[in-house]
């Protein structure tokens, strides 16, 4: 018996789960099969829609009317323009509370933890209070045994960056952290869960005990950013707790790999999921796919009639009549490599590529790279293309990095193509279902 | 396996580890590091390192630490003692590194190497670790195991003589085990040739709540199945948490012997808790390599899995009701389930069945983690892990707990108060009409 | 005239450095000048190999001999920069039973301690040898740090007085008729320069002595001053593996070829190597076929190579040399051995010598050589002691294995801290600060990083070379950033910004070699994480233009002012 649903989602990130979502809307049986955790725990938690042009040119104030001289097969160019404003929509919708930015058209410039700042469309709450285009001072408090930000440093890159504000860094010893190499989520939790923490003052507890810590090296400032490890499931209290007790705005700067508000995001999407009625299957891959009957004999592209997933040797069959491919790129592995090419390890759809592999980078490390390009191409439907731009299959989409002809990395478009092309394929599949 | 007749343009290929010093266990896994790319999604993920700083996380106990070490470095750090073998590093990563065997493997290290075989901390660990060989006896006289495991006094001693959390409650032994009642029952019920199954037990459910196991003996002949309940050691789940791997080798053996019998008699082997299950399936084969250990986890299941994939079981369940006997549930998914894709299960097929429903109550872990809650050194840290779960559970609109691992049944009836129930135990209730009457000879409904 | 200094030193390679220990350990005044950072030649681009002497026991039996004296001297007074792997050469049933005897007979006559093995011994000794290896000849090669012992002989040679002067690129060599006195360098812009002296300034350095110890470049200095010497620059090829796949050196057992040895270096595997003569030292094709040959043929030895993850590739340059007239067409058969080349004999000109050819195991002995040659030259009868005293860092080290002392940090990382720092560990690593790890694929601390910017100041890659961070497999991706943090506040913003963007730079060089499987997602992970989440592709703060900043949403400002 093999586990039926109406549209089956392969991909657990960001394009994923909108997918997902996005599908769930209508009356149609829609899982979700993820295999390991997605890229959204390296990610900052930003939402990019565009902050520079393909060829460059920004930081973009308004990314919208960019959009529409994006080259031919971007995905943005797949879905229009449109699309994306609906996908936004659908996401503001999702997140609710927990992301601002949507009042505007306009990006805002988030200052992440180097001390450069970066365009994005939508930002978590807990970051608002830290734009770059507001013109309160702040002051930056790192922490000794995090060395992922150095706080007066980021505040004189601010500064060099011409911010419209002074900004000064302190590093401070975080109360409760007994071990130099101690994880993220460790910070995270103390402060949660507003443990007891031992100070030079006697016992008291962590939340409590950081703001006294920096209250003293407050000049005035109204504004103070932390990197983003205030709290998991509890960040907002937590925030809001220092904040009353410093008497000045909170907000956390944006850090890389392991990125609390990636995780963050990640929760609510699955909360959505769930609230959604969305069946999650997590943990296991996809390994195969057969093609069924009622595509052959005709002269149209075959349609995937069911996929094989792997349970620890097991394989559980899974049909569904649509499919949505959103397994990432060549970093979450939805896009693989070796010496001679570059494949799609699920489908085995086309991906282009030169053949000479050293054609795949620049000598500029910062430089146009082909392999930030690689993935899929796509119809219109987000149907992905064979060699011959033939579809390769008729209930195929993919969604999300996967999708090739951009470099998201230069754009600052990753989130917002996840976002627009999970809401589409999702939305087409449900429409599309028998 | 040899090198030469693997394509070597399959980039998704896993490396084969090498056993350097077969009788020591020792396997050199610094290729597994190959496929780290020091995302860290794997520390966020770790319930241990969340609540305690001392340990450093999965990723330096795994890759980093592996990579750093040249064949003749023997000393791991202590602080692998700390992982709890919860084995959520393995779904979380996103390039496949092998962390739950880098983690058992250089746990077995430590402990050969670094840990006095006359300390109490190693006999304590001995002694959780090979459970299966002290409940026979608690299951021979189960009314003085249970009055005298039960007396503070005992508490007191264990965690000054031992080690043991004073906390804890030790598990009580049921008056008849699973083995004894199949026996006296006249073993199986149904034959079938074409659907046969061999029940892998393990030994919570045959010593201590052997309900579980009669469950699943109703539900599969329910569906036509002739079961067969093969001799059995212990998974070795808790002898992998401890790094008793030699222990855990001699009991592989032995399973991996009888139930490879089994499969040679037309079985697929079924088990109902999910660390037996994830043993079987995954450990075995990246630890040993007997004969059939290929053979044995391949064809092993969870044992809803399995009906879920060879019957139409939520079909079978549309419409079916377990009256009074069950309420609505707070359903934690056991990490060992999570990571064999589980996860989702209890939750859908409960939604088929009128008048319960399981309340998922989130991804947390439940801090027990088998042998590692029972220490008396970790007994905070795994209080402070089932926080997040205890909390959900509190707020989920049920009063009772569910879910298909016995330890952390243990551990959520300890931190709530509900009384526990194993997804089996529904399914037959459902199915099969009441589960828990006194007929307890396997009265079936039809 | 008075002179700056007695003897002036071209080149901060391994022999440039060895003269200059050598030199100012006699009581000599000594300046050393390099165009780049320590290493950055020759020296920082070998595989790592301490020899035998048994690679040259059928073809060079005078090299062998040397080779296994300065072996035996390096474990001694380089024990922290040394790892006595031992050495395999293993024959495969195609390869020659002849050429085995004469390997085993070779390394006997040259004092090369061999023993025999059987394949099924080799493979207990090194678990992923190929199947069909059929036996094998032991030998005690070893592990050696390029890196590291250069920079101890620096230090040792600063203790004693020297002037060590990077990143001061030779314009010219100063002659006066037949006599060259000194040379003119230009001192380098960039985060590299930590002399006092303004980047982009010359500066004429005039010394008693000079010697010329530029290796492969020993030309183009000698040009300078219309000398010719015929150095012979010839390139090969090093793919680094991400992990130790053998813990002993494995050399492929027949005669000469291209990749046919695998050396374990720290966390590392290097598989070497190549042989091509280039035309210019500095500019030359570094190609692909000579990635995919180091894979390929080694895999033949070790067969888990082939689907194991490299993380980089390197090219040196060899800086071979033959008398004029001698005419070998295959650089392979050029001699290994090194040349003295005294100016005033060759041709008429006094005041200066070159060296050339030679090879890092036996780096010392022609430093001794040389030294000799310039104390006779100056008058100077002092005697060599770099055979007996140890370097810094390999001072006491059985004292230092036996201690517990595990700086607060967990095991692991202590002991490769311990294994890099020598005994200098407990003066680098004891520390009442939080010491957290800054390179985690290394094991690299906070205190070791900022050791080694004192000694090499705003230079993020000679900062690299002390303490291997940014070597690991993320290579650099997740810590190039923490390493430059650590340069703030001693150096300005804007410094560690163009030290950051050096050592990025470095570091994407050699990861081009090897882009593909997890190499590729891990370059893609870097580049998100630099780009995407850092912007650092298109910072404005390095941008030209300003941004106008009040056309971006500037979030709770607004709500706070009441607008909207």
């Amino acid at each position: 018996m093999a586990i039926e649903d109406d549209v089956l989602v392969v991909g657990g990130g960001l394009a994923g789960a909108t997918a997902a979502l996005a599908a769930a809307e209508r009356d149609v049986r829609v899982r979700l099969v993820s295999h390991k955790e997605s890229t959204l725990r390296h990610a900052s938690g930003l939402i990019d829609v565009l902050g520079y042009t393909p060829a460059g040119e920004g930081p973009l104030a308004d990314p919208f009317p960019a959009l529409a001289d994006l080259p031919e097969g971007h995905p943005y160019e797949r879905v229009g323009a449109e699309a994306v404003r609906d996908a936004l929509a659908f996401f503001d919708e999702i997140a609710g509370e927990a992301y601002a930015g949507a009042h505007t058209d306009a990006n805002a410039l988030v200052p992440t933890h180097g001390g450069t700042v970066k365009p994005t469309a939508r930002y978590p709450t807990a970051t608002a209070a830290g734009l770059a285009s507001d013109d309160r001072d702040a002051l930056l408090v790192g922490f000794a045994t995090l060395p992922d930000f150095e706080a007066p440093l980021a505040a004189a890159h601010l500064e060099a960056a011409g911010v419209p504000f002074d900004a000064r860094g302190v590093t401070v010893r975080f109360p409760g952290i007994e071990r130099d190499d101690a994880k993220v989520t460790r910070y995270a939790h103390l402060l949660d869960r507003d443990e007891p923490v031992e100070t030079a003052a006697g016992e008291s507890t962590a939340r409590a005990a950081l703001a006294e810590t920096v209250r003293s090296r407050l000049e005035g400032e109204s504004r103070v950013g932390f990197p983003a490890i205030l709290g998991d499931d509890s960040a907002d209290a937590v925030r809001a707790d220092l904040a009353d007790r410093l008497g000045v705005d909170v907000f956390e700067v944006p850090m890389g790999p392991p990125s609390l508000p990636g995780l963050r995001l990640e929760d609510l999407l699955f909360d959505a999921l769930s609230d959604a009625g969305v069946r999650v299957t997590t943990g296991v891959p996809v390994v195969d796919y057969e093609t069924g009957a009622d595509g052959a004999g005709s002269s149209g592209p075959e349609r995937i009639d069911r996929v094989t997933v792997d349970r620890n040797g097991s394989e559980i069959p899974h049909t569904a009549d649509q499919y949505i491919l959103a397994t990432g790129g060549l970093v979450g592995k939805g896009v693989q490599s070796d010496r001679e090419r570059v494949s799609e390890p699920v489908f085995d759809c086309h991906v282009p590529h030169p053949a000479d592999r050293y054609d795949w980078f620049v000598d500029d490390v910062f430089g146009d790279q082909p392999y930030a390009r690689f993935g899929l191409p796509v119809d219109r439907d987000l149907r992905p293309l064979d060699a011959d731009d033939a579809l390769e299959f008729a209930n195929l989409r993919a969604a999300g990095a996967v999708l090739g002809g951009y470099d998201f990395a230069a754009e600052k478009s990753g989130s917002g193509v996840s976002l627009a092309t999970g809401y589409v394929a999702g939305r087409r599949a449900a429409e599309g279902c028998r | 396996m040899s090198d030469a007749d693997r394509p070597t343009d399959d980039s998704g290929d896993e490396f084969e580890p090498i056993e350097v010093f077969p009788e020591a266990g020792e396997t050199d896994l610094r290729p597994g590091a190959d496929d780290c790319y020091k995302c860290s999604t794997c520390d966020t993920e770790c319930p241990v390192a969340e609540v305690d700083d001392e340990f450093p996380g999965p990723k330096f106990q795994g890759p980093e630490q592996w990579r750093l070490k040249r064949q003749d470095d023997h000393d791991i750090d202590e602080s692998v003692m700390k992982c709890s073998n919860c084995m959520r590093c393995d779904s979380a990563c996103p390039s496949d590194v092998p962390l739950s065997q880098m983690h058992n493997t250089a746990r077995a290290e430590y402990v050969e190497e670094n840990m006095s075989k006359l300390s109490r901390e190693y006999w304590r660990n001995r002694m959780l670790a090979n459970y299966r060989r002290l409940a026979p006896l608690g299951a021979m006289f189960p009314r003085t195991a249970n009055f005298v495991t039960g007396l503070s006094a005992t508490q007191w001693l264990g965690e000054k003589l031992f080690g043991i959390a004073g906390e804890r409650e030790f598990p009580e032994f049921a008056t008849e085990t699973f083995r004894e009642w199949w026996t006296a029952r006249g073993g199986a019920q149904v034959e079938n040739p074409d659907k046969r199954i061999a029940y892998f037990h393990g030994c919570y459910s045959n010593y201590n709540t052997p309900e579980v196991a009669k469950a699943l003996v109703r539900v599969y002949e329910h569906f036509g199945y002739e079961i067969m309940v093969p001799d059995q050691d212990c998974s070795g789940t808790p002898m992998f948490a401890n790094g008793m791997l030699e222990d855990a080798r001699r009991a592989a053996e032995t399973n991996v012997r009888e139930l490879a019998a089994a499969i040679e008699d037309g079985a697929d082997i079924v088990a109902s808790c999910s660390s037996c299950s994830m043993s079987l399936r995954q450990e075995y084969p990246e630890l040993f390599d007997f004969e059939d250990t290929e053979a044995v986890a391949e064809n092993t299941w969870d044992a809803v899995e399995y009906l879920r994939v060879h019957e139409d079981l939520e079909a079978e369940l549309e419409g079916t009701s377990v009256g009074e006997e069950f309420d609505d549930f707070a359903y934690h998914a056991p990490c060992h389930a999570r990571n064999q894709g589980l996860d989702g299960q209890t939750v859908e097929l409960l939604a088929a069945i009128d008048g319960v429903e399981a309340h998922d109550v989130g991804d947390s872990c439940s801090g027990i983690s088998g042998t590692y809650g029972w220490k008396e050194e970790n007994y905070e840290t795994s209080m402070e892990i089932g926080a997040e779960m205890f909390d959900h559970m509190d707020e989920a609109d049920a009063e009772a707990g569910l879910t298909e691992c016995p330890t952390c049944s243990m551990q959520m009836e300890h931190g709530t108060g509900y009384e526990i129930t194993h997804t089996l135990e529904v399914l037959a209730a459902a199915l099969v009409g009441d589960g828990t009457g006194t007929n307890a000879t396997g009265a079936r409904a039809e | 005239m008075a002179r700056d200094t007695e003897v002036l030193v071209l080149g901060g390679g391994s022999t440039g450095c060895g003269i200059a220990r050598d030199l100012a350990t006699r009581g000599l005044e000594v300046t050393l000048v390099e165009r780049g950072t320590l290493t950055d030649g020759t020296t920082g681009r070998m595989h790592g190999l301490l020899h035998s002497g048994g690679r040259y026991a059928v073809s060079d039996q005078a090299s062998a001999t040397e080779c296994i004296e300065e072996n035996e001297t390096l474990r001694e007074i380089a024990g922290h920069c040394v790892e006595e792997t031992g050495g395999l050469f293993v024959q495969r049933p195609e390869d020659s039973d002849d050429y085995f005897r004469e390997k085993l007979e070779g390394c006997r006559d040259c004092g090369i301690p061999a023993r025999v093995l059987s394949g099924r011994e080799a493979r207990e000794i090194e678990p992923y040898l190929a199947e069909d290896v059929e036996r094998a000849i032991e030998v005690p090669d070893g592990a050696v740090d390029p890196f590291r012992l250069c920079v101890a002989n620096a230090i040792d040679a600063e203790a004693h007085g020297a002037r060590i002067e990077t990143h001061a690129e030779v314009i010219d060599l100063l002659r006066e008729g037949d006599d060259v006195y000194g040379v003119e360098v230009r001192h380098g812009a960039g985060p590299g320069k930590r002399s006092d002296a303004a980047a982009g300034t010359t500066e004429e350095i005039t010394a008693e002595y000079v010697v010329n110890a530029t290796g492969a470049w020993a030309g183009q200095i000698g040009a300078m001053a219309d000398l010719e010497i015929e150095v012979r620059p010839s390139k090969g090829v090093m793919t680094i593996m991400n992990v130790r796949q053998v813990d002993t050196v494995i050399n492929r057992c027949r005669p000469k070829g291209d990749a046919d040895i695998i050396v374990p270096h720290e966390t590392t595997a290097i598989l070497g190597t190549t042989d091509e003569e280039v035309a210019d030292p500095d500019d030359y094709p570094e190609e692909q076929w000579e990635v995919e040959a180091m894979i390929d043929t080694l895999s033949e030895l070790v067969p888990i190579l082939a689907e194991s993850r490299t993380i980089r590739s390197f090219w040196g340059v060899r800086p071979l040399y033959e008398p004029p007239g001698t005419g070998t067409q295959d650089p392979t058969d050029i001699t290994r051995d090194f040349f003295l080349l005294d100016h005033a004999d060759r041709d008429g000109v006094a005041g200066m010598s070159s060296i050339v050819g030679g090879k890092f195991t036996t780096y010392r002995a022609m430093a001794e050589e040389i030294a000799d040659h310039v104390c006779a030259k100056l008058g100077v009868t002092a005697s060599c002691s770099t055979a007996d005293e140890p370097l810094p860092g390999s001072e006491n080290l059985a004292r230092l294995e036996a201690g517990m002392d595990d700086f607060g940090l967990r095991s692991p990382v202590a002991r490769r801290s311990k294994q890099r720092l020598g005994s200098r560990a407990s003066e680098v690593l004891a520390t009442d600060e939080p010491n957290p790890v800054i390179c985690q694929c290394e094991g690299v601390t906070r205190a070791e990083v900022r050791d080694a910017i004192e000694g090499s100041g705003a230079d993020l890659n000679a900062v690299r070379i002390r303490t291997r961070a940014s070597m690991g497999n993320c290579q650099g991706g997740f810590c190039c950033q923490n390493m430059a943090h650590e340069l703030h506040p001693e150096y300005d913003e804007a410094t560690v910004r163009a030290a950051l963007d050096e050592l990025v730079a470095e570091r994407w060089k050699g990861q081009r070699h090897a882009l593909w499987g997890e190499q590729l997602s891990q370059a893609m992970l870097n580049y998100a994480l630099h780009a995407t989440t850092m912007n650092r592709d298109r910072d404005p703060a390095s941008a030209s233009g300003d941004v106008e900043f009040a056309a971006f949403d500037d979030g709770v400002a607004r709500e706070a002012r009441g607008d909207d």
